[in-house]
């Protein structure tokens, strides 16, 4: 019984941190239809400017925390103007390219400015205790993490059902030029919704880095990915397809790792991408994508 | 295809005269003033160069990203390294390789066409599916198929060696092998995108609906494009794999696919021109900045040692080719159309 509860625990944790990631690449993906490969490297940002300020300024947790969410925003913000904002409206492929593009000039910059090997960062580590309740002994990061995402989901949903800004970013989601035509400037709904993708990795970032104790250039990369096939199996586009995606696909990652005979360990990324594709093949739109008819497009 | 070419194949065949001239010039350069170490390079840039124009087959025609090209390449070059090397020389290289896999082996022309075989069967076989995703789901899956093939490269030690080297391939291809290959490769290329596949599948790149309208059977063409596309990728794997004598699952992943991926857009996707100009002018750029990486004496300064300065090289490429250039240096055109107006 413990152990089922600790392996719940343990999807839910990764599937938290994915979900995160998740409904960054969607909010960004739902409104100017761009698949943001460089999010990793705003995570990776986080992660550097929390050294930096770390050793220029002070080693206070909280501190660095705000930090880190205050860079993230702040690089997604940045990467939207310098980048993202020429390629507003072309199609998928030039999007999903340039992207790519800026991911690895962030990663080489990382690499040339920082150091190749991984650099310690240690200050969010005593996030990670081991609780014992009962019988059962979890780690104090993953309920932090599962809690802070459920938080960050449900402000998320207030914001974007309360306020004028948010109502504009749900309605450019579903008709940008008919918002553009009330009135709502789309410059400020875009950098809002990269302002709030940043936020989200920011997040991701402190649980990351409390997970890691290290920064590295690439670090970004693999989560992303994940949460890249969590998208695209929830329904690119959809925030709800993000969360679902991203808890089922931590769900799958545990239960992999569960199930699969200890000496086909190294194969547990290679199954979990099999069953997404299989996924993609079953509803090659994802399982909440929202309906669309082809014809719109033309 | 019909023997008989059509018009624009028949123009395809001038620019691919053209660009086989250019690839000719280049080598006989070589031949005449290069150093013995640049041979590596150049045979470096012409599978490149194999594997940029195959994925101008699938890619640029049907104008959907894929990233799964070095997986192919990659199951290519261990099928026919493993079918050439002698058994004598894999008792050593691979001592517990499972079904006798280490106590046979096969003439170069067998292996070669036992792993294009295998590597065409994988591609229908997963085109079967890619054929009938769209968007971003193709581009899923690919990187889905990447990650799969390489798990399985690190996974099974006994047969691929991971992350080690597999050595002991006996060295059967040199520059004049590759340059054959280089040029029919273009030739290949430039027919099937002036072919009636070709331009169905141009067709449906740019407008599907007006394409299936038209009687275009999108699925059949995307299908044909993506084996086509396969079969350059195992070629370039096995022209890898026989030259450099040893091979490893880490050159068969993402570095390589996002440097052969900017390599077609810097030329242009949408033509074999593009592509070749593309390989071309990144191999020289990453040359260069490779040199300067190493911290040079430059006479008056000393350069410092810069590492990663050939990726952010390539990122900036990338990024700058999407926001000026969004067609590539060549766009639509090709290479006997250099002097026209770009149509689209």
């Amino acid at each position: 019984m413990d152990y089922v509860i600790q392996q719940v625990l343990n999807a839910l944790s990764f599937g938290a941190e994915y979900a995160l990631i998740a409904l960054g690449l969607a909010i960004v993906f739902s409104i100017m239809g761009l698949v943001n490969f460089a999010h990793g490297e705003v995570i990776a940002f986080g992660g550097y400017s929390m050294i930096v300020v770390a050793t220029l300024l002070t080693g206070n947790p909280w501190v660095l925390m705000i930090m880190v969410l205050a860079a993230c925003v702040l690089i997604a913000t940045v990467l939207e103007r310098v980048a993202f904002r020429t390629v507003r409206g072309a199609d998928l492929t030039t999007g999903l390219l340039t992207a790519f593009g800026v991911s690895i000039i962030l990663q080489n910059l990382f690499l040339l400015l920082g150091s190749p090997r991984p650099m310690a960062a240690t200050q969010f580590i005593f996030l990670d205790k081991t609780l014992t309740i009962g019988a059962i002994r979890v780690s104090s990061l993953q309920i932090y993490e599962t809690v802070a995402t459920v938080v960050a989901i449900i402000i998320l949903l207030t914001f974007l059902r309360r306020t004028t800004l948010g109502i504009a970013m749900r309605a450019a989601a579903l008709d940008f030029e008919m918002v553009r035509l009330c009135g709502i400037r789309a410059n400020r709904v875009i950098a809002g919704a990269f302002a709030m993708s940043g936020l989200l990795a920011g997040l991701a970032c402190i649980f990351i880095m409390a997970r890691r104790g290290s920064v590295s250039p690439h670090m970004g990369f693999d989560p992303v990915l994940t949460a890249f096939v969590a998208c695209v199996i929830g329904g690119f586009g959809s925030l709800p397809g993000a969360v679902l995606g991203g808890f089922l696909l931590g769900i799958c990652e545990v239960a992999v790792q569960v199930l699969l005979p200890q000496s086909y360990g190294g194969l547990a990324q290679a199954v979990v991408f099999a069953l997404v594709a299989l996924i993609l093949i079953w509803r090659p739109d994802g399982i909440l994508s929202p309906a669309q008819e082809k014809g719109d497009k033309i | 295809m019909t023997l008989r070419l059509n018009i624009n194949q028949r123009k395809g065949l001038v620019g691919s005269t053209l660009l086989s001239l250019l690839i000719l010039a280049i080598v006989g350069a070589y031949y005449l003033w290069g150093e013995s170490y640049q041979a590596r390079i150049l045979y470096a840039t012409f599978v490149n160069l194999l594997v940029v124009v195959g994925l101008q087959v699938f890619m640029g025609n049907a104008k959907i990203t894929s990233f799964s090209h070095s997986a192919f390449m990659g199951i290519a070059a261990y099928v026919a390294a493993i079918c050439v090397t002698p058994a004598a020389m894999k008792a050593i290289s691979l001592p517990d390789a499972p079904w006798g896999l280490n106590a046979f082996e096969l003439s170069p022309l067998v292996s070669v066409l036992l792993a294009l075989s295998i590597t065409g069967i994988l591609g229908l076989l997963t085109g079967l599916f890619m054929a009938r995703l769209t968007g971003v789901g193709v581009t899923i899956v690919s990187i889905a198929i990447l990650v799969i093939v390489h798990s399985i490269f690190l996974h099974r030690t006994d047969i691929f060696k991971g992350n080690q080297a597999f050595f002991g391939i006996p060295k059967i291809f040199d520059l004049p092998h590759i340059t054959i290959l280089a040029i029919a490769a273009i030739f290949i290329a430039r027919l099937f995108r002036e072919s009636a596949f070709g331009l169905q599948l141009r067709a449906c790149a740019d407008d599907e609906i007006g394409a299936r309208a038209m009687g275009v059977d999108v699925y059949r063409t995307r299908l044909i494009a993506w084996v086509i596309g396969t079969l350059f990728f195992a070629t370039a794997g096995i022209a890898y794999a026989f030259f450099l004598g040893t091979i490893s699952a880490r050159p068969f992943y993402f570095n390589f696919v996002f440097l052969t991926v900017a390599m077609l857009i810097l030329g242009g996707l949408r033509s074999v021109s593009g592509a070749v100009i593309g390989t071309l002018l990144i191999t020289i750029g990453l040359e260069v900045v490779r040199w300067l990486e190493t911290g040079p004496d430059l006479g008056i300064i000393k350069m410092p040692q810069m590492l990663g300065l050939s990726g952010l090289l390539l990122g900036v490429v990338i990024v700058a080719v999407m926001t000026f250039l969004p067609n590539g240096i060549m766009g639509n055109r090709e290479i006997e159309e250099i002097f026209k107006k770009d149509p689209g």
